[in-house]
């Protein structure tokens, strides 16, 4: 598949703010280089137009990133696991090798 | 094998100590992808344990120092797939499909404008895992690498086995898509306001 961008846009906007809106996301996940950030962070800075979007994606990916913590390895697993390790040659050190600290 | 035929125990013991203390504490990352993949925590459970009895026998090839966490996705990846090559099933849609999906995310986008707002008066935790879980691949995990396990697109392309410019489109099609699919909860919530308006639509990725 060819790359596409697919970002944010902004359609009340101007040309400006649609050449910086279409980075947003690549912004929000820090893939952007130093300059095009800093040209970016100044812009959202000044155009009120653009700011309640950056802030709309902003809350949308820290929410997708809390999604993270809702969702652990069962425990049985992690004896499965190590059982299965252990068929395999593997002595663990720590007793409680199963526990994630 | 493990360390290799007829290991020095000292070897061996720094074999398994380093795996022990790399590669073991993220088995509740590595079970969330694995979940991710295969929707099914059974299928999961079968695939996390393939992943590290691969990942035990092949620790010999990590390079100390990189990151264990992405090493062990590209495993999980991997034995996720042979899974499913076993099971002769397909997951993953085809790059048509892909086109075609993401046309239509792309015309039914309502996300944009003034219905922003409306995802902002959600909760939006519990409807996020919720779209996340319907999310279809190949976007959901590009989705789960990036926003979820916060790894690079560099990463999530090493992974996934794609170019990169693909995790990109991936990852922005699953967005709008999830996006969408809060707008829906959004009107189901009695947001009445939240209506898809297709004139609305982006415009055509070139």
């Amino acid at each position: 598949m060819t790359e596409k961008t697919e970002n944010t846009s902004n359609a009340d906007c101007g040309p400006e703010c649609s050449a910086v809106m279409e980075r947003l996301w690549e912004f929000l996940d820090g893939e952007l280089g130093s300059d095009d950030a800093t040209a970016l962070q100044a812009h959202l800075a000044l155009c009120a137009k653009c700011y309640p979007l950056y802030s709309f994606e902003k809350t949308f990916l820290d929410a997708l990133a809390a999604c993270k913590c809702e969702t652990c390895a069962p425990h049985e697993l992690r004896s499965k696991v190590v059982s299965a390790l252990r068929t395999a040659g593997f002595s663990p050190v720590q007793p409680q090798v199963s526990q994630r600290q | 094998m493990a360390p290799g035929p007829g290991p020095a125990p000292e070897e061996r013991l720094e074999y398994d100590r380093s795996f022990e203390k790399e590669a073991l504490p993220w088995l509740d990352d590595v079970y969330r992808f694995a979940l991710s993949l295969t929707r099914n925590e059974a299928d999961a459970d079968d695939v996390v344990q393939e992943t590290y009895l691969r990942a035990y026998r092949s620790w010999h090839t990590f390079e100390r120092g990189s990151d264990a966490r992405r090493w062990l996705f590209t495993i999980c990846r991997n034995a996720f797939l042979r899974t499913r090559e076993r099971a002769r099933h397909q997951v993953d849609v085809e790059d048509g499909d892909v086109e075609a999906l993401a046309a239509h995310v792309e015309q039914t986008d309502g996300t944009r404008s003034g219905d922003d707002r409306l995802l902002a008066r959600l909760d939006l935790g519990p409807a996020l895992s919720q779209a996340l879980a319907r999310l279809a691949e190949p976007f959901r995990s590009a989705v789960e690498l990036v926003d979820v396990e916060d790894q690079s697109y560099e990463a999530a392309s090493e992974i996934l086995g794609v170019p990169i410019g693909t995790v990109r489109s991936r990852l922005f099609r699953g967005r709008r898509l999830l996006q969408n699919m809060l707008l829906t909860y959004a009107r189901d919530a009695g947001f009445a306001s939240a209506k898809p308006r297709p004139d609305d639509a982006a415009p055509s990725p070139t």
